[in-house]
């Protein structure tokens, strides 16, 4: 099975400060981790998972600047085969449509049986890539997937609705998988990987490389601070001062 | 003027919420623009559903097949390409969910039309499309400019509108089918509801939350103990479900259990709005968080910024205290 | 681990880079299975000996199986940093230093146990564990009058995160302060540019953030030109003295060796008893790494009616380590497997009504154990404990 798995290198933000830069459509990055994107991560884990009982080949794919290769490096070091960097710093206005018309412009030349990506990324939050791409590729799509099985040539997907509830599909393959975080436990890299993984060539692709005009949907005019809402009224003091000032909230509310 | 269409999403015989909060913004901006807004209703029996959509809406478009009993994103994708090519509708809104995300990039993507996701705000002037975005873990928004186009499609963040009922009589148009069976490509089989387990928190008056900010599992039994005391039962975020802390039943949140309880405890969560669309209608929320500026506290009623480790074993004894003196 | 251990060169040159050059000196005798605390926690058997074989023959981390990997992974980062190991063997084999080689390059590939992750991005971001901002560095100082160091003050008091952030051990900097502004003692801060020393997160193979710490640290000391300081942790003493040294010409000073000298030359002299049976805790880096064993127990004597008790046998170099050592502080183990627990017991069998330690993360460790546990013990702080018996009715 050769399965392709488009992963993306997002910034760190759930316990930093993020704050807007002076072009005010971007934020100020150098106080900031990067990493791999969590649902990727999801996804190249469930696609060494369908290699190791199937065969073939995982190829990692991201659009991204150079320090990206990092983060190929991790996928190619936790069980990936090749890597493809498509060079962002050619293209400009990158948004989550122009991401999937140019991850389409090269997967279009590539062998594939199945395309594995993350369901949302924490940066942006458009979860549309991997639908567009599908979409471009003339592909069947199935996207929030928690659950894969493949047989006989077609993906039984499980996608996760609201409540809990499970939507099962039959889809034929080639096909496009967007996957949610908890499908898998992803894994950790042996150093046996990570050295291969160190001295394998990554592709890299640029704008010359793709015949397409890639044309853009929209454009960021602004970043702004969300307003803040109404806030909560903050009981303070001591611990015991506010325990005890909660706990009568509570009763006087008829709660205990 | 080119008008607004908004999908009807319906699922096992139910017109789900976001439906209606997509009519009262789709009549909005129908009334701003001069025209008006129809609802497109793809589904196996329209008699059902007619009656509750009637006073929201200029007009009802029905396709109505037995292929349509349940959603499959590529039947509805083909229906819908077919009214859009039809209609031409100034802008399509879907909602952002389950359905919505497996639907809306594709379907724009084939109808070439500009399109973005999330939206909490649309914008129109002049012809002219600007939404407001979440980006960054919730912490920025973002104001986009669609490309100029006739037509847009966007899908739209749920519990961001307040419902208002319309007082429209809807005119029902009811169109050919173009499709009458699933797709051999993609076919939806089934749905499995989640597992009952022995616990149902939707039914619960008190729920005592954990999220990331427990660290581990050997954690729990500390905030076990407490929900024993205070008459709770125990739910959570996504991330502790994820990482095996907890089984799913337990879950809060967008793709768990939306919960209405009279008291909502939140203990080292965060806020991540998936989270927060799970329980930000209950009664009253408290929130226990390390870190000042978590957006659990612009929902909540009462909060403490604190470790919760520090908090919970001094609140369960005042609890417990309380308990024994009636009042 | 398979018995059949193929070698491979090229994964022992990785590990040789990285800093795990030890391991060549290594005979396997097992004194450092015996020394290790981890082999004194019923159920867990961590074969220490046998990490400098594999790095030798590139067979550590080789497993091409997920759970395999999952587990040795577990193990390389279980080690805690405490050198007892070290101290035991023939050779000086730094056996925290070879698991450090590995753990570098899994950290930098994403494999490590996750509770360290969150770790990682507060300290890169906001330049301490805690996730706390900057500006809330110097509120541990409110009430106190300390200048900010300039060249002419003899000391650069560095304070601890714990101690500048944690709303327990505040206490701990705030009793330090006041113990060496009492002497006398001439001394600055500045919480404005300080940040983490970095100790723990480098000795748990966090190097990249390590560097980010070390390198803002560094610009501090030496755009202020600072000449000696005295730290409040002793993990942030032995780091200065171990890497900063060699970048920067200072004396790093642990508070204990200062207070003491005050307390010899009579400059400070406690008088207000303090009646309770204290047993003092060596924290590793203090003691064992350090050689600094007496001076905190001749404070402790210096304090009238106070019976300083010490724990049979492992007190000094044989002290077992408390577990925060080497990020084990953020680390979470099952109950019946945590280092703290062993430690906890030795110290209550004494019978001793308080726990000193000299050590932020020791007491750190300590408490928020105690707190799960039906005892009346106290744990504090050997600065603590000094001011107790030091301030005058009219200080806070």
């Amino acid at each position: 099975m050769n399965i392709i798995v488009c992963i993306k290198r997002v910034p760190q933000t759930a316990e930093a400060d993020v704050k807007i830069d002076s072009t005010g459509k971007d934020i100020i990055k150098d106080r900031l981790a990067f990493d791999m994107n969590e649902s990727d991560s999801y996804a190249l884990e469930e696609a060494i998972l369908l290699k190791e009982k199937f065969g073939g080949t995982v190829t990692v794919v991201s659009l991204g600047y150079p320090e990206t290769e990092d983060t190929l490096r991790i996928a190619l070091a936790k069980g990936g085969d090749s890597a493809i960097r498509i060079k962002a710093e050619d293209f400009d206005e990158i948004d989550g449509y122009k991401t999937a018309v140019i991850l389409s412009s090269v997967i279009r030349g590539l062998p594939y049986d199945l395309i594995l990506t993350g369901c949302m990324a924490t940066d942006d939050y458009y979860s549309m890539v991997g639908q567009t791409l599908a979409e471009l590729l003339d592909i069947p799509h199935a996207s929030l997937v928690t659950k894969l099985d493949i047989t006989n040539n077609k993906a039984q997907v499980y996608r996760e609705l609201e409540g809990g509830l499970l939507e099962h599909l039959e889809v034929n393959l080639p096909a496009l998988v967007t996957v949610q975080t908890g499908i898998n436990t992803p894994r950790f890299a042996s150093l046996i990987a990570i050295r291969r993984a160190a001295s394998k060539e990554i592709k890299i692709v640029g704008k010359s490389d793709i015949s397409k005009d890639i044309i853009s949907n929209a454009t960021l005019e602004e970043l702004f601070y969300p307003p803040v809402g109404k806030r909560a009224e903050i009981l303070t003091g001591s611990i015991d001062e506010v325990v005890t000032k909660l706990a009568t909230i509570i009763k006087e509310k008829g709660l205990i | 003027m080119a008008g607004i269409l908004t999908l009807v999403e319906h699922r096992q015989g139910v017109i789900r919420d976001i439906t209606f909060e997509l009519l009262t913004l789709g009549r909005k901006i129908a009334q701003n623009l001069s025209t008006q807004c129809s609802a497109v209703l793809l589904c196996d029996n329209a008699e059902k559903f007619i009656g509750q959509l009637k006073n929201n809406a200029h007009r009802i478009i029905v396709m109505e097949n037995s292929v349509f009993k349940d959603f499959n994103a590529e039947t509805y994708q083909i229906a819908l390409s077919e009214i859009l090519k039809k209609e031409n509708p100034f802008l399509t809104i879907i909602g952002h969910t389950a359905m919505g995300m497996d639907l809306g990039p594709s379907l724009a993507t084939q109808m070439n039309i500009p399109f973005t996701t999330d939206c909490m705000d649309v914008q129109i002037f002049d012809g002219k499309l600007r939404v407001i975005r979440s980006m960054f873990d919730g912490k920025l928004n973002a104001r986009i400019l669609l490309k100029d186009n006739p037509s847009y499609l966007v899908t739209y963040r749920s519990g961001s509108i307040p419902v208002e009922t319309g007082n429209l009589d809807a005119e029902v148009v009811k169109l050919e089918t173009p499709i009458n069976a699933q797709p051999e490509y993609r076919k939806f089989i089934e749905y499995i509801e989640a597992a009952v387990g022995a616990v149902d928190i939707t039914k619960a008056d008190i729920i005592v939350s954990v999220g990331r900010g427990i660290k581990d599992k050997a954690n729990l039994p500390v905030i076990e103990d407490f929900a024993k005391v205070i008459g709770g039962v125990i739910g959570c975020t996504r991330p502790v479900v994820d990482a095996g802390w907890l089984p799913k039943e337990h879950q809060v949140g967008s793709s768990g259990k939306t919960v209405k309880p009279k008291l909502y405890i939140a203990l080292g969560i965060s806020g991540a709005f998936q989270h927060l669309m799970g329980m930000k209608n209950s009664d009253t929320i408290i929130a226990v968080n390390k870190d000042p500026n978590a957006p659990i506290f612009n929902e909540a009623d009462y909060g403490i910024v604190e470790d919760l480790f520090k908090v919970v074993p001094v609140l369960k004894n005042k609890i417990l205290e309380l308990k024994q003196t009636k009042a | 681990m398979s018995n059949l251990l193929k070698l491979n060169p090229e994964i022992r040159e990785l590990l040789l880079e990285q800093g795990a050059g030890d391991a060549i000196k290594c005979y396997e005798c097992g004194r450092c299975m015996a020394a290790c605390p981890w082999n004194m926690v019923d159920g867990v058997n961590y074969t220490t000996y046998q990490f400098p074989d594999l790095i030798r023959l590139g067979a550590i981390l080789c497993s091409e199986e997920k759970e395999a990997i999952c587990q040795e992974t577990n193990e390389v980062f279980r080690c805690v940093g405490c050198d007892s190991c070290f101290y035991e063997c023939p050779r000086k084999v730094n056996i925290s230093n070879i698991l450090r080689s590995a753990r570098r390059i899994m950290i930098d590939f994403g494999s490590y146990p996750q509770e360290l992750k969150s770790l990682f991005l507060r300290l890169n971001s906001n330049g301490n564990p805690l996730g706390e901002s900057q500006d809330k560095r110097k509120e541990w100082a409110d009430g106190l009058v300390i200048p900010k160091f300039t060249e002419g003050l003899d000391y650069f008091l560095f304070v601890c995160c714990i101690t500048a952030y944690d709303a327990r051990a505040k206490s701990v900097a705030f009793s330090v302060a006041q113990t060496l502004q009492t002497a006398g003692i001439k001394f600055g801060i500045n919480s404005d540019k300080e940040v983490c020393c970095g100790e723990a997160v480098r000795r748990a193979g966090g190097e990249k953030v390590f560097i980010k710490l070390f390198e803002s640290n560094l610009k501090m000391f030496r755009d202020l030109k600072v000449k000696n300081t005295i730290t409040i942790s002793p993990h942030c003493y032995t780091i200065f003295n171990n890497e900063y040294k060699n970048y920067h010409n200072f004396q790093p000073l642990h508070y204990t060796q200062v207070v003491f000298e005050q307390i010899k030359t009579g400059r400070i002299k406690p008088r207000k008893p303090f009646n309770k049976a204290v047993v003092y805790h060596d924290p590793c880096t203090l003691g064992r790494q350090s050689g600094i064993y007496e001076e905190p127990r001749e404070i402790l004597k210096s304090i009238p009616e106070l019976k300083l008790v010490e724990v049979p046998f492992f007190n000094r170099k044989n002290s077992i380590c408390c577990g925060a050592g080497s990020m084990g502080l953020w680390r979470e183990y099952a109950n019946e497997e945590r280092l703290v627990n062993l430690r906890l017991k030795q110290l209550l069998n004494t019978g001793a009504e308080v726990i000193a330690v000299a050590c932020p993360y020791c007491l750190q460790m300590f408490e928020e154990t105690l707190k799960s546990m039906n005892t009346e013990i106290k744990v504090m702080d050997v600065s603590e404990i000094l001011w107790e018996s030091l301030k005058l009715e009219t200080d806070q």
